[in-house]
């Protein structure tokens, strides 16, 4: 186990890091970083129900999409609106839409429950195109004014400033992720591994399977719906093909599985690659999405379970090469 | 007949002509799910897959049948080979993994026409026979779209004749509903597994070049295709064939004439419909499993 004392150390040294890091990479990195970190918190929450739960969604972009066009809608048409007030609605706007389609969702699992995210990912698509009303269809919400952040009598800080607005992503992202951490650490959340790996097991011992799956939806939903409207402020704009579209939906099964699926750091480390890799391929070529499928593919076949897989792979037989070297030379 | 029968029966026989692609694609990918539990998503990159290869034949013969003939059977080679190679490898891990890998070869497939091809509207070019209108009983309606119903009537003639008529139909079948078992019959399964896949993709592929005249071929030709398969897949029952081509006859109709009544809503009636029937029946009209 590790040291009280190291793992302080390692926890500042982070926060540190983290605070430094916009001053030493400039601004068109520290850009960069945000949307990693959206991408971030996003796959964590695809793989608290793809790894931990079993529930593969091809439509999470549906509940990014939904924090996105609430928070992005809010801002627009309620004035005076405080941020932390428009993250709130995106927050509560994608739990809405979670609690609306868990009646369904908890009944079914494994292809089905995946086509039917497919298809309401596509209807919430469909929806933002049409209602242009409210959606304002093929251009989206955007423009809408940014608030700063206020602690009434302590502070108002401007967050069109980049650099301002990068702590304040960072904060929101990372207490996000911690408390999707914990959620995995509570008794709720051994119950959770318990339905992916043996679902009738969790009903003989009395747990009730569908209720703990419909929490677990609003939850994994709700903290999309975070991510989503930190994304519409962070851009000042939120589109139906930024939102809802496949892709998106498509972005953090990747990320997970690249990653390593099974572990809480995976998606982490997945988005991490990915957005190096957009950063590089995209210099070099438009079809960044034709080498994000190669990847895919590659993964899948040779490395099933992620990056962090192969490198606990490389470990345990780097490991076991070292013992049984040693248990030679104790022979001999 | 007046005017307005004339329309609604126009309007009828066009959703006729999109529910039969619509199934073409569909039972492919339904046979696909049946007998492996697969669900392709790549399944709709064939049908626009074997769309691009008729337009590359088209250019190089001239000749539209030849097109027709060979893309499909191009595409359908493409897929039995996705099936003996990747899909087989990844068989272990499950079916999540095998789901994601066709997700990866869905999006190779995409944006590689892209590259081959470039991103314009190709057109195609059908024979002049097949081209202008035919008078049926008073109403007049295009040649091409009647001879898709045809074709898509014959396909599924043949089909249907192979299922139910001949041996390796039976074993088919019989896969679709227990493959152990029958490969512990002594059949070769992962054999029939790779015909299975091949013919569904050549199934999608015929589609894919019935639909190129008349959409162009654009690299967004699978997106409204591959959706609304899954639809008819789901909403039909995994698995089951005449669940699918119900469901493919509603659908078309709901596309037509919903254009015609409630044009705002047509976009989001077939999901209406799929929530209607998940709601009551959650594995679908006909299916029997999840």
């Amino acid at each position: 186990m590790m040291n009280k004392a190291l793992k302080w150390m390692l926890w500042i040294m982070l926060l540190a890091a983290l605070f430094l890091y916009p001053r030493i990479f400039g601004i068109y990195y520290t850009n960069v970083f945000v949307t990693f970190a959206i991408f971030a918190l996003f796959s964590v929450t695809l793989n608290l129900l793809l790894g931990y739960t079993g529930l593969l969604s091809f439509g999470h972009a549906m509940f990014f999409g939904t924090g996105g066009y609430g928070a992005a809608i809010a801002l627009t048409r309620i004035e005076g609106l405080p941020l932390l007030g428009a993250l709130l609605i995106g927050f509560v706007a994608a739990v809405i839409l979670a609690l609306i389609l868990c009646p369904i969702m908890v009944r079914v699992s494994g292809a089905a429950f995946a086509m039917l995210h497919l298809a309401f990912g596509q209807l919430m698509y469909v929806l933002a195109l049409k209602l242009r009303w409210i959606t304002g269809g093929e251009d989206g919400v955007g423009g809408f004014p940014i608030p700063p952040f206020v602690i009434p009598g302590v502070v108002s800080i401007d967050m069109m400033d980049p650099l301002k607005f990068y702590y304040f992503a960072i904060a929101v992202l990372g207490l996000s992720i911690w408390i999707l951490w914990f959620f995995t650490k509570t008794p709720l959340g051994s119950v959770m591994v318990g339905v992916r790996d043996n679902t009738k097991r969790v009903e003989y011992l009395g747990f009730k399977v569908p209720q703990t799956k419909a929490v677990i939806y609003c939850f994994a939903g709700g903290f999309a719906g975070v991510a989503g409207a930190v994304y519409a402020l962070f851009q000042n704009l939120i589109s139906a093909e930024d939102g809802f579209h496949v892709l998106v939906s498509f972005a953090p099964i990747m990320m997970t599985i690249v990653g390593g699926i099974g572990s809480f750091f995976g998606p982490i480390c997945g988005a991490a690659i990915f957005g190096l890799l957009e950063e590089v391929t995209s210099r070099y070529t438009e079809r960044v999405a034709l080498v994000m499928g190669l990847i895919l593919i590659l993964v899948i076949v040779f490395a099933p379970f992620g990056f962090l897989g192969f490198l606990r792979y490389v470990r345990e037989s780097v490991m076991a090469k070292l013992s049984w070297r040693k248990g030679m030379e104790r022979a001999s | 007949m007046d005017p307005k029968t004339a329309m609604y029966v126009a309007q009828g026989i066009h959703g006729l002509a999109y529910g039969m692609i619509l199934f073409l694609v569909a039972s492919g990918l339904t046979l696909i799910f049946g007998m492996m539990g697969i669900l392709n998503l790549a399944h709709a990159a064939f049908f626009m897959l074997s769309a691009y290869f008729s337009y590359q034949v088209l250019v190089m013969t001239g000749n539209f049948w030849v097109a027709l003939l060979l893309a499909p059977v191009a595409a359908a080679l493409t897929g039995i080979l996705l099936e003996r190679f990747l899909l087989r490898r990844v068989h272990a891990f499950g079916h999540i993994g095998e789901l994601i890998l066709t997700v990866g070869v869905s999006l190779v497939i995409l944006e590689g026409v892209k590259v081959f091809w470039g991103t314009e509207s190709l057109y195609l070019s059908i024979p002049e026979y097949l081209k202008g209108l035919m008078k049926i009983g008073g109403v007049e309606y295009p040649i091409y779209r009647l001879f898709i119903i045809a074709m898509a009537l014959v396909v599924l003639g043949i089909l249907a004749f192979i299922l139910y008529k001949t041996r390796l139909g039976m074993v088919v079948r019989a896969a679709v509903s227990d493959a152990d078992m029958v490969n512990a019959l002594g059949v070769n399964v992962p054999l029939v597994f790779m015909l299975v896949f091949g013919v569904g993709t050549w199934m999608a592929g015929v589609a894919g070049v019935a639909i190129a005249p008349i959409l162009t071929v654009f690299p967004g030709l699978a997106d409204q295709m591959g959706m609304d398969a899954f639809l008819v897949v789901v909403t039909g029952g995994f698995g089951s064939l005449s669940g699918a081509f119900i469901v493919s006859i509603i659908f078309g109709e709901l596309s037509a004439y919903g254009v015609q009544f409630v044009s705002a809503l047509a976009p989001v009636l077939m999901f209406i419909f799929m929530a209607i029937v998940l709601v009551i029946k959650p594995t679908g009209l006909f299916g029997e499993r999840e």
